[in-house]
């Protein structure tokens, strides 16, 4: 036969369980766990999934709630001092209290959060970040390189968006002085998980143009100190140590420095103070130009002043010494004037003196050559009378003569065109046909003219016959013509 | 790291060094009436490089910058 057994419900089983866990269960504990989710919902509670892991497998698991309220102020206490947020991944101490509920199963309720273990956690990778670069002796490597004295080209690593990198680059652009400055901006991440890996990704790209720039510029501000732990990444670190190029940083962290922040070759707190570093480099240098600038002024002005002073002695001792020099020769000059003067009256008496017995002599000379030539003439003068009556006796005979000779010469021909003259008249009177018809000759005239060749006439024509009685009309008759006149 | 300038010139730190050793010359007084105007010609071309370096926007660099945006 079965035996009785006792039979619960669920409900029953559950309610013991659970008065089990009051009783034995009612403390709060601080629990070290691994978060691997926190499920935080929009209704502002979180469900986080806590586990712990041995060689890497999961060996425990447990699901938590953090209510709302607990959760704001847990926050907000958390990243006040650990300046990290709550984020899935972090191993953390929590406060919790085990519940068990009907429904839901065992759990735990998170009361609250242990900031100081994270900080704790977080100060550890800084220590050991620390640790590793000094032993491979990279802690002041970046700061030992040599900057350039004017570091004018910057490979800024920055976020776009950054308050940080605008201003920044505002303090390099409105610098009062004309500065000028060359930037280009490598994007990174610069706060939280991936920050590390897109910095070092920057970092890379520069160092393939490590001759262009002067320096690397990591800046950032404007949005809170949260999550800034990945600065003290050690890989992160160890390549901004072993960097070619000095690296600056501003990344607007105020407490605590960063292992980045105190390995970097320069650190400002702010980027703005950041860039007054640049500036004041190139007012530094513009000063000391300055400097040397009034200092050839001065000098030079000085040298030029002494030279001056050495020029004008000099020429006021040149102009006393000129002076006197000049009277003695005025002197000399006088005295040889007057000698001159002297010599020359002297010699200008003698001169006068043997002028005035040369000219008595010439005169008298030419008195005597004067007679002479009147003499002269006046012969010639009686000469030239006499021959010329003579000649003009001569010509009036030679002209006489041939007045004679052409007066018997014109007289023979005047003779000789008489007798001419007198022939001629005969020999006309001869012709005259008026003289021939008297003698009883007469011309045969037909249509006015001589009978000839061209005017022959025929039987029966006028012809007009002149003669001494004067004109007989006929009528031809007969034309008997010769031939030998054709 | 400091890098030669890159049209071949004289580079400001170069000028920088020269400028100084001519102002000691003169401080010196070693240097006579007629090297001196030589010498206030050339400081003033080097303190102009000096200062340019400053104040100028290189053009080369700026070049090199804009083609790495290509990259």
């Amino acid at each position: 036969m079965s035996e009785e057994r006792k039979t619960y419900t669920l409900m029953q089983l559950t309610s013991s369980i659970a008065r089990m866990f009051d009783k034995y269960y009612n403390q709060s504990y601080w629990v070290k766990a691994e978060m691997h989710k926190l499920n935080l919902t929009t209704k502002g509670h979180c469900y986080p999934e806590l586990l712990q892991k041995e060689n890497g497998n999961i060996v425990v698991q447990m699901r938590a709630t953090i209510w709302k309220t607990q959760f704001e102020a847990i926050k907000k206490n958390f990243e006040q001092t650990v300046k990290e947020p709550i984020k899935d991944g972090l191993t953390l101490l929590f406060l919790v209290k085990v519940t068990y509920h009907p429904l839901y199963g065992i759990g735990l309720n998170i009361l609250d959060i242990d900031p100081n273990f994270s900080l704790g956690e977080l100060q550890k990778e800084r220590q050991e970040t620390l640790l590793k670069l000094k032993a491979k002796g990279l802690l002041n490597k970046n700061q030992m390189l040599n900057i350039a004295k004017l570091p004018k080209t910057l490979a800024i690593i920055s976020v776009a968006s950054s308050k940080g990198l605008s201003d920044f680059l505002t303090v390099l652009a409105n610098n009062s002085f004309g500065y000028k400055f060359h930037t280009k901006l490598f994007p990174a991440i610069l706060d939280g998980d991936r920050a590390a890996q897109t910095i070092l990704n920057a970092l890379a790209q520069i160092e393939k143009h490590r001759q262009v720039f002067d320096a690397v510029v990591i800046v950032r501000g404007g949005g809170g100190e949260i999550g800034l732990t990945c600065y003290n990444n050690y890989e992160l670190c160890a390549a901004i140590a072993q960097f070619p190029l000095p690296i600056l940083t501003g990344i607007g962290h105020s407490t605590n420095l960063t292992v980045t922040e105190m390995i970097a070759f320069a650190n400002a707190i702010t980027p703005t103070q950041l860039a007054d570093y640049f500036l004041s480099n190139f007012r530094q240098f513009d000063l000391q130009i300055n400097e040397l600038k009034q200092a050839v002024i001065q000098q030079t002005q000085e040298i030029l002043r002494k030279e001056k002073r050495e020029l004008l002695i000099q020429s006021k001792f040149f102009r006393n010494g000129a002076s006197k020099r000049f009277l003695i020769e005025k002197e000399r000059l006088i005295q040889i004037r007057k000698n001159i003067k002297r010599i020359t009256n002297l010699s200008l008496e003698d001169k006068k003196l043997a002028l005035f017995r040369v000219t008595k002599e010439t005169k008298k000379t030419v008195q005597y050559f004067n007679k002479l030539q009147l003499s002269l003439l006046e012969n010639k003068q009686v000469e030239l009378k006499n021959n010329t009556r003579r000649r003009l006796f001569e010509s009036s005979e030679i002209i006489n003569q041939i007045k004679i000779n052409l007066f018997n010469r014109i007289q023979t021909t005047l003779s000789n065109q008489q007798m001419h003259l007198t022939q001629f008249e005969k020999n006309i009177q001869f012709i005259n046909p008026e003289n021939l018809f008297e003698k009883g000759y007469s011309i045969t005239l037909f249509n006015g003219k001589v009978i000839s060749k061209e005017n022959q006439p025929n039987r029966g024509d006028t012809i007009i016959t002149q003669g001494t009685l004067g004109n007989i009309e006929s009528v031809v008759e007969k034309v008997d013509i010769i031939p030998s006149s054709l | 790291m400091e890098k030669q300038a890159l049209d071949g010139g004289i580079n400001y730190l170069e000028a920088f060094d020269e400028l100084q050793q001519i102002v000691q010359d003169i401080e010196e007084g070693t240097i006579g009436v007629d090297e001196l105007s030589v010498k206030v010609k050339r400081a003033s071309e080097l303190i102009r490089i000096c200062k340019s370096k400053l104040t100028d926007t290189e053009k080369d660099i700026e070049t090199i910058l804009k083609e790495m945006e290509e990259e």
